[in-house]
């Protein structure tokens, strides 16, 4: 939920050493108040005591950039990730009130317990291979990559990282089942998420069932009207669905607002790498899968790494999901694609890295789309799970130090490449995942003979028929 | 059968008999043939009735192994066969050999049938993605313990993950492959639900093949957003109005096409019915679900599965998951067909429980038909098991006795489908909710401890419209 927070939440405007300031627009997390909060949204601590360097009085967070090379940054930010838990740089940190640092400390412990934990892996290994049916593909798209050969023959070789063959039909279920199966492990009842596409409230219904936990979804009411299928799918795997007035960014507000109310029996599953800590570290643990096995794929195709990671970006999970294997290695290029929208210039669009600006948001600092007064902008996409204000912290990251790069691709372009995809080689991909692949009408006429490019395709695109049937 | 066009007559198509058929045809008599044969222009398929015979050409308890399956005619026992126009005879054989130079014969390891079958093993890994797991399903198992515990283990094979969401693709995939082999460049394929009509467009955008998908014109109309699905994926959709516009009327459609491109074009048939060498070469193209199976059980427990239970509309997944058991004489082969409203009710597509042997699309098996030798509508909630026949193996292991076939009515069906949504969070496709549904009155009969594999045909993203009208969710 968005509010104007400057006057009453922050005492301090945030500027980072050595760079240009930070806009002083920020956005703490607001919870709206009510009587049974008790007071819960005036028990601020806008900062993390960890996460801050303290100098002479006055605040400055650590200053993580300076002009080194991306290697060396990346170093200093890996061991300083560890002292000062969950910041990528300046991103990310724990801008949440009082009641819930304990929790988050909890969860965040309980975290690094289960991943090093071999019973819990090997559960969660048999789930990912039986249940949601990994490992996916990395198919060489032959008839992709010909669409691009020039006329010499000569172009780079697409492979796509089929994600659309998980149950359920998304990447959404890496984390959905590894969550909730740590909820479980922990003794909550019962789970709550949020939504946008629906895809991550398909996931977590499914696992909720399956792991005979109560569940209750929040979505937008545009987003249940547009995505009416997957709120079929949600009852039917047994979930409550509550509509929210607005969209994604709303629903999770609830969210967090039912989980706060409720903190000792139920869960929060984020579905995206956005948030407090450690929800951004997790998502993007649980996602790491994808490029694991890339990693594995890779080197059995053809005996070495990829060239190029495409992948699209809404909040960033499925990107990270790809990426965060190969974010050590320099020579494998890392690309986000983002929605356009109806174009960067119209306003209508969800670009948040292209466009954006730093801001606190839904607890952690990273880009957003705001306007001058610091309110939200409502994004807009064709794909209902790129429209998302934010983005990962992550990723924000990422950009700045310039080790990934961020693009855009508009609706019709998206439109477009669905079809095509549809067309040569009869895979239907989702319209997020669409965003990805139609960004390569613009990567391949630049790349060398042979590059390998790995594209995410995150999801599958039955979901969007209708409405691409309505679009033509 | 090969007819004219003024004067009916049945032939069967090959020139000698077998000495133990010649008392079938001495009981055809014209008055058995369809009326409105009369006045068919060109050569098309009709059914023919035959008197059941008081006692069966195979004995009961016969080993499987014993009869070849098929043989050399296409014959499994007495049901099978290739009840043709003669313009497709030619067609049939060279698919056939076709089939066996590429990939039916594994003994021949000549390296173009190697090739093949390594190009088709990568696509089913890469494209398709394979292999589907052998899930445990745990709270499905424990809905079904008695008080004290004890209760079969109940494991899902999944033809759901696989990419179209069902075990269609399987088939598609490696007959769009053959046809390329075979140099021919264009499709296609009947299709009820829209299920294999979907596959079959998949795999043609897939393999850059011309693609023409036969529809019945009122399945269309029930399932709109598939066939926006096959038009998107460059297929052509055709509508198809005769009879009762539903899929046999589509198969009859799509035969009467390849009939008059058959140079061209070759017949992607969705699943193990119609002349030989199709209900072969689809179970052998769909086999690799048993193969995968026999290998999982392998790894998980160490043994064989002790009940195999899969859904029966023409019969593929079936006889896909059944195969590579059905020389194992302690696994337990049962297949379930849909009761629609109840098999009283005359509107239900329980071919193998109310069928009477006849020829119907080029095969003999059970079928569904009425005194005259009509075809009857057949009725199931699911459009997949809407099917009046039956694929002619599934006929044969029946009377044989190795496998069993029984029934679920569409409201044990639906309370199937969404048992497993809740206890599994997977939602079945209608059809595999018939194989579910049958759980439960299997169970409560099964031993501690016994491993039933059932088919997980497909997923039911496609039936979520149609559940919620019945089930008020």
């Amino acid at each position: 939920m968005a509010c104007n927070l400057n006057t009453v939440f922050l005492p301090h405007r945030i500027s980072a050493c050595g760079r240009e300031p930070v806009s002083s627009k920020t956005q703490g997390f607001c919870l709206p108040s009510s009587p049974a909060d008790g007071g819960a949204s005036l028990a601020w601590s806008a900062l993390s005591h960890d996460s801050v360097l303290a100098t002479s009085g006055s605040l400055h967070l650590s200053t993580t950039i300076t002009r080194k090379s991306p290697t060396q940054t990346l170093i200093v930010t890996e061991e300083r990730k560890s002292t000062t838990a969950g910041k990528f740089g300046r991103y990310g940190g724990k801008f949440v009130p009082e009641t819930l640092m304990l929790c988050l400390s909890q969860l965040e412990a309980e975290l690094k317990v289960v991943l090093h934990d071999e019973e819990f892996q090997a559960e969660l290994a048999t789930a990912l291979k039986d249940y949601v049916g990994r490992e996916t593909p990395l198919y060489l798209a032959q008839r992709i990559t010909n669409h691009y050969k020039n006329s010499m023959g000569e172009g780079p070789e697409i492979y796509l990282k089929r994600e659309d063959l998980n149950h359920c039909g998304a990447h959404k279920m890496n984390n959905a089942i590894a969550q909730a199966m740590l909820a479980k492990r922990i003794g909550r009842k019962s789970i709550v998420a949020a939504t946008g596409a629906g895809q991550h409230g398909v996931a977590t219904a499914a696992a909720c069932a399956k792991l005979a936990l109560e569940c209750t979804i929040y979505m937008g009411r545009m987003d249940m009207e547009r995505q009416s299928s997957n709120v079929t799918f949600m009852n039917l795997l047994g979930a409550e669905v509550r509509s929210v007035d607005g969209s994604f960014k709303d629903a999770t507000s609830e969210a967090i607002r039912h989980w706060v109310n409720n903190l000792d029996s139920s869960y929060h599953l984020a579905g995206a790498p956005v948030g407090p800590h450690p929800c951004p570290a997790m998502v993007r643990e649980f996602q790491s899968v994808i490029g694991k096995e890339t990693r594995k794929q890779a080197m059995e195709k053809w005996g070495g790494k990829p060239d190029v990671l495409v992948a699209c970006v809404g909040s960033g999970s499925n990107a990270l999901g790809l990426f965060h294997e190969f974010v050590r290695d320099e020579d494998v290029r890392l690309i986000g694609v983002e929605a356009a929208g109806v174009g960067l210039e119209s306003g209508k669009h969800s670009a948040t890295l292209a466009t954006g600006e730093v801001g606190v948001y839904q607890g952690a600092m990273s880009y957003l789309l705001q306007d001058e007064e610091g309110q939200i902008i409502g994004p807009h996409s064709v794909a209902v799970g790129l429209e998302y204000p934010g983005v990962s912290p992550e990723l924000s990251f990422l950009k700045d130090i310039g080790r990934a790069e961020f693009y855009t691709v508009t609706d019709q372009e998206a439109i477009d490449a669905y079809r095509r995809v549809s067309q040569l080689e009869g895979i239907i991909p989702a319209m997020e995942a669409s965003h990805a692949i139609a960004f390569l009408e613009k990567l391949c006429p630049t790349l060398p003979d042979g590059a390998r490019v790995v594209v995410s395709c995150s999801g599958r695109g039955d979901k969007d028929a209708e409405m691409v049937l309505e679009h033509i | 059968m090969a007819f004219s066009s003024t004067n009916p007559t049945c032939r069967t198509a090959t020139t000698s008999l077998p000495s133990k058929l010649h008392h079938l045809t001495a009981q055809l008599s014209p008055s058995r043939l369809p009326v409105n044969s009369v006045t068919v222009k060109t050569p098309s398929l009709i059914s023919c009735a035959v008197t059941s015979q008081s006692m069966p050409l195979i004995e009961k308890d016969e080993e499987a192994a014993v009869h070849l399956r098929p043989d050399s005619f296409g014959r499994f026992g007495k049901f099978g066969g290739k009840y043709v126009p003669e313009t497709l005879m030619y067609a049939l054989t060279e698919l056939e050999s076709a089939f066996h130079a590429l990939a039916g014969d594994h003994e021949f390891q000549v390296s173009v049938n190697q090739e093949f079958a390594k190009e088709l093993d990568g696509i089913l890994k890469d494209y398709v993605g394979r292999e589907s797991p052998l899930y445990f399903a745990e709270r499905l198992s424990e809905h079904y313990k008695h008080p004290n515990g004890e209760g079969p283990n109940i494991y899902l094979k999944r033809e759901d993950l696989n990419h179209t969401g069902a075990h269609k693709i399987n088939n598609a995939v490696a007959q769009a492959l053959l046809a390329k082999r075979l140099g021919k460049k264009r499709i296609i394929a009947e299709t009820g639900a829209g299920q294999h009509g979907v596959a079959t467009a998949t795999v043609c955008a897939r393999f850059g093949l011309d693609c023409i998908i036969y529809m019945g014109a009122q399945d269309m109309e029930r399932q709109s957003l598939n066939v926006f699905r096959m038009r998107l994926l460059g297929a052509e959709v055709r509508a198809v109005h005769s009879g009762t516009a539903t899929l046999k009327d589509a198969t009859s459609e799509a035969i009467r096409d390849w009939v008059t491109n058959v140079e061209t074009t070759h017949y992607i048939l969705g699943s193990v019915a119609g002349p030989h060498p199709y209900p072969m070469m689809v179970r052998e193209f769909h086999a690799v679900i048993g193969k995968e199976t026999r290998k999982q059980a392998l790894e998980k427990w160490g043994g064989k599965p002790d009940v195999l239970v899969a859904c029966v509309g023409g019969g593929s997944n079936a006889m896909g998951l059944f195969h590579e058991f059905v020389d194992d004489k302690d696994v337990r082969l049962i297949g379930v067909e849909a009761a629609g409203f109840g098999l009283d009710s005359g509107k239900h597509a329980a071919t193998l429980t109310k069928g009477e042997v006849g020829v119907l699309h080029g095969a003999m098996s059970y079928l569904l038909q009425d005194d005259d030798g009509q075809i009857t509508e057949p009725h199931s909630i699911s459009a997949g098991l809407d099917y009046p026949g039956v694929g002619p193996e599934h006929s044969f292991l029946k009377d044989l006795g190795r496998a069993e076939y029984y029934s679920i009515t569409d409201e044990e069906a639906l309370e199937a489908f969404k048992r497993l949504s809740r206890l599994e969070g997977i939602i079945p496709a209608l059809e595999t909710s018939h194989a579910l549904a049958y759980l439960e009155k299997l169970c409560p009969t099964l031993p501690n401890g016994t491993k039933v594999v059932l088919n997980c045909s497909g997923r039911g993203d496609k039936d979520v419209h149609t559940a919620i009208k019945h089930l008020q969710v």
